[in-house]
């Protein structure tokens, strides 16, 4: 290999499942020690691109164009070679830690596997290799997780095991794709920093696979931006960042949260109605689980006035979930009370929580199992009118039709079935039948995290635009800091069922009292600050 | 799972075990009685025998028989707990000696079957994940539904006709012998095997479209590291599961098989008993069956946390936060 190539070069790829490409003319490079953040949304072929690097493609994929990796093309590689190759040379981490190990052998056995690569005499020998690099990953108990299984472990620990083995045979490149996007915010950041780490200290060049232009302009020098196989537009993440010149490119930077807090200031204007909408007071609730005794909520208390948004923030085990449950009348608290609309909610008396369910709304997280797939979407959205006996039946249709049209989409869909809509539609069509009853409070349980950016943006400019015409309030649990700025009037930071921190998002955003909201707000992407310091750094010479 | 946890979770299932083999026992039992008078008595009163008034009198109260019906089943079911079978009607000799006799050659007929149907199930699932994609994979996936649709007493007769008659291979008037057992073992075992592999098929593909055994290939394992290690050792459970059911196909299959090969074993005695009403013996044969199923659900039961250990207890480190 010529001393300055480049260490990845990809030339004209194209990768097709079926008839269709799913990805075509990709051009990209990315030098020894350097890093490259691939962006794109879902479908745009940034998988298949990482897939094809690493031979992980289905038999039946068909591939075109050159993958130079150290001067050798990978594609017209023998299958033996290339996959001494695979192991030795590139690593691989995959995005959801939790799927990634196998369950049933231990993080050892495994482990071991991947350090059978290296020239190391024994096994004993492998084995302080192992401990040593998780211990460099910033694993505290290395010999407790050489022996633990996956189960045993946290997402962000398997996360780090995951970096620790595609270490271990010290590689040239890192392939990480959307490594962080099964995680909880705050460790998000620690494994960006950890990938970041390895790659100055270690000058193991990283190819960052991501949907989040906030993050990819915060950790890559340099990006490109897909969109439906294709590449819309490359430079370093700075240029990208600073002066997009694709059409898509800006509308990602417009839609990113994390980079545009004030975007929906001017609609976050609202009347706001004299009585609150909800009122929860010193809610406590704790669960028996097999040995022990979880207090999944402990006092905590909140008011949310008719006609604003009021978010819900923490990470998993922060109790969220559990509150959810208790202002539906799910669960029954253990102590304090809950009302909506002035009636208080009784779990387990079916009468009141009928009235309940005319005042609030759930709409869940994932609305590609939230719908059932054998129902059409008139049959979905109009299903509540029945349940309640709300008008005559004569005039339900065009109720159906009402809501549809509120959420924006077109009458035609009333015939289709979820499985022939895409998530941005199936999510307008789970608040559309939550809308039917007309209740006045609406419960958003991560309404947007199953879904893209610009999709994302859509649904949050719907939320508004409704909020402002029906006068609703928004109960908004999330965990996504950044979106919560753009939307949320005020916020209750939770953290292991306790109240951490609450108030106007504006006071709580400029300035938080707790710690911990300290660390959340630090764990929102800052390209802009990165891009500042690299250029201080500039003028500062090399480093 | 830490010892502490396994050995009561270990100690319970053995007392399940036990209740159930009881309660197999006494439906046989409950069975045996409702039906209209007893075999004894059908016996003795038989005007071909000749037995007179006096000489069955004793002979009754010999047996219990003329005791209230939840004294006898107290009894039997006391002398079953303390191994004692009672004696065969027809061959006067104690049931227990009998079985002794005919099991070895049913267990050696059904271990071998055993084995016989694993090796099969395994070479096909593995050519199921390793032949070329097309033509291969296809027939190997062909195969388990085809085996399974033609009945085991066919693959016997064709088996014998084709092996012992043409080729000479075994001759069936010596079916004891080695190359017999192996042969009446194929028979046996190969629906068996059909059906353990198509579960581990199923399974196998299952676990190659998991995200760890892509990221298990990007770390450069061989095919054959990645089949053992990432395939077959999670598809371990729903196999255990199907053996554990097979068990009970290889028991129902060895009588046919026997009679087809002529093997003496627990199939000839099911069926001399049967046709004889020798109701003792039957009763044993079927406790005996309760007690293999019995056995062989407990042992997978207490398999299954081994092989998983997600199914152990949380061991004393417990999660971390």
């Amino acid at each position: 290999m010529p001393p300055d190539a480049p260490l990845l070069e990809i030339r004209d790829l194209a990768v097709a499942y079926g008839p269709q490409p799913a990805v075509q003319g990709v051009d990209l490079t990315l030098r020894d020690g350097g890093s490259l953040a691939l962006i794109g949304e879902s479908g745009s072929g940034k998988s298949s691109i990482v897939r094809a690097l690493c031979g992980l493609l289905p038999a039946g994929a068909r591939l075109r164009g050159t993958i130079l990796f150290q001067g050798q093309d990978l594609l017209s590689l023998a299958p033996a070679r290339l996959r001494a190759l695979r192991g030795r040379a590139i690593g691989f981490v995959p995005q959801d830690p939790q799927n990634a190990l196998n369950p049933v052998r231990s993080i050892g056995a495994q482990a071991q596997e991947a350090a059978r690569l290296l020239d190391l005499p024994d096994a004993a020998a492998r084995r302080r290799r192992i401990l040593e690099i998780f211990a460099r990953v910033g694993l505290a108990e290395p010999a407790r997780i050489y022996d633990a299984y996956p189960h045993e472990l946290s997402g962000g620990m398997l996360q780090r095991v995951l970096i620790g083995l595609a270490m271990l045979p010290g590689p040239a490149l890192i392939v990480a794709d959307e490594p962080t996007s099964a995680l909880d915010v705050t460790i998000q950041k620690r494994i960006l920093d950890l990938l970041a780490t390895l790659q100055a200290e270690l000058g193991i060049a990283l190819l960052l696979i991501t949907h989040d232009l906030a993050i990819a302009a915060e950790r890559a020098q340099d990006v490109v931006v897909l969109k439906e196989g294709r590449v819309q537009e490359q430079g370093t993440s700075q240029d990208v960042f600073r002066r997009p010149r694709s059409a898509y490119a800006r509308q990602l930077q417009a839609d990113v949260p994390a980079l545009n807090p004030e975007r929906f200031r001017a609609a976050a204007t609202r009347r706001h109605g004299d009585d609150d909408a909800i009122r929860v007071d010193g809610v406590h609730k704790r669960f028996h689980a097999g040995t022990g005794i979880v207090q999944a909520v402990q006092d905590v208390s909140f008011r949310v006035p008719a006609g604003t948004t009021h978010a819900l923030v923490g990470e998993s085990g922060s109790g969220k979930t559990t509150l959810v449950r208790l202002l539906l009348g799910l669960e029954r608290p253990d102590r304090g009370s809950i009302t909506v609309g002035g009636g208080p909610v009784q779990a387990g008396q079916p009468d009141s929580l009928r009235a309940l369910r005319r005042e609030l709304q759930l709409v869940y997280q994932n609305p590609f199992t939230s719908l059932d797939p054998t129902w059409t979407v008139g049959g979905i959205i109009g299903e509540p009118l029945d349940r309640y006996a709300v008008g005559r039946r004569g005039d339900r249709p065009a109720r159906v039709v009402e809501a549809l049209r509120a959420v924006g989409l077109a009458e035609e869909l009333l015939r289709r079935r979820p499985g022939a809509l895409s998530g941005g539609q199936r999510q307008r069509v789970a608040i559309a039948r939550a809308l039917i009853l007309r209740p006045r409070v609406l419960v958003l349980d991560e309404p947007t995290s199953a879904l893209d950016v610009t999709v994302q943006a859509g649904i949050v400019e719907m939320l508004f635009r409704l909020q402002a015409q029906l006068g609703l309030t928004y109960l908004f649990v999330s965990h996504d800091l950044a979106l919560i700025r753009q939307i949320a009037d005020s916020v209750t930071v939770l953290r292991q069922g306790q109240v951490v921190e609450q108030g106007p998002v504006a006071q709580i955003f400029s300035r938080p009292r707790a710690a911990y909201t300290g660390l959340l707000l630090d764990s929102i992407p800052r390209p802009a600050a990165a891009a500042r310091e690299a250029v201080l750094l500039d003028q500062g010479g090399e480093d | 799972m830490s010892r502490q946890s396994f050995l009561p979770f270990a100690a319970r299932r053995l007392g399940h075990a036990l209740v159930v083999i009881l309660l197999a026992y006494s439906f046989t039992f409950l069975i045996i009685s409702v039906l209209p008078g007893d075999p004894v008595s059908n016996m003795l009163l038989d005007p071909e025998n000749g037995f007179t008034e006096e000489e069955i009198a004793p002979i009754i109260a010999h047996y219990g028989l003329d005791r209230p019906v939840l004294e006898q089943w107290w009894r039997a079911i006391s002398r079953f707990a303390l191994g004692d079978l009672g004696i065969s009607l027809r061959a006067s000799r104690p049931v227990s000696a009998m079985l002794l006799e005919a099991l070895p050659s049913t267990l050696v007929l059904a271990g071998t079957a055993m084995l016989v149907a694993l090796l099969l199930a395994l070479a096909i699932a593995y050519a199921s994940q390793s032949l070329p994609r097309r033509w291969g994979q296809g027939v190997a996936r062909v195969l388990p539904a085809l085996s399974l649709s033609v009945p085991s007493f066919v693959i016997g007769l064709v088996l014998i006709q084709v092996f012992a008659f043409q080729l000479g291979l075994f001759r069936i008037t010596d079916p004891n012998g080695a190359a017999a057992t192996v042969f009446a073992a194929l028979a046996l075992g190969i629906p068996v095997s059909a059906q353990i592999a198509e579960v581990l098929i199923a399974n196998l593909d299952h676990e190659a479209g998991q995200e760890y055994f892509a990221v298990a290939r990007a770390r450069g394992l061989r095919l054959s590291q990645l089949f053992a290690r990432h395939q077959l050792r999670p598809s371990a459970l729903p196999v255990v599961t199907m053996i554990a059911v097979s068990i009970g196909e290889l028991l129902g299959g060895s009588l046919i098989t026997e009679t087809i090969f002529g093997r003496k074993g627990v199939g000839s005695l099911v069926q001399s008993a049967v046709v004889t009403q020798d109701f003792p013996v039957l009763q044993s044969l079927v406790s005996l069956a309760a007690v293999v199923f019995v056995l062989v659900n407990l042992a997978a039961d207490l398999l299954y946390p081994l092989l998983d250990p997600r199914l152990r207890r949380r061991a004393a480190a417990g999660r971390p936060a």
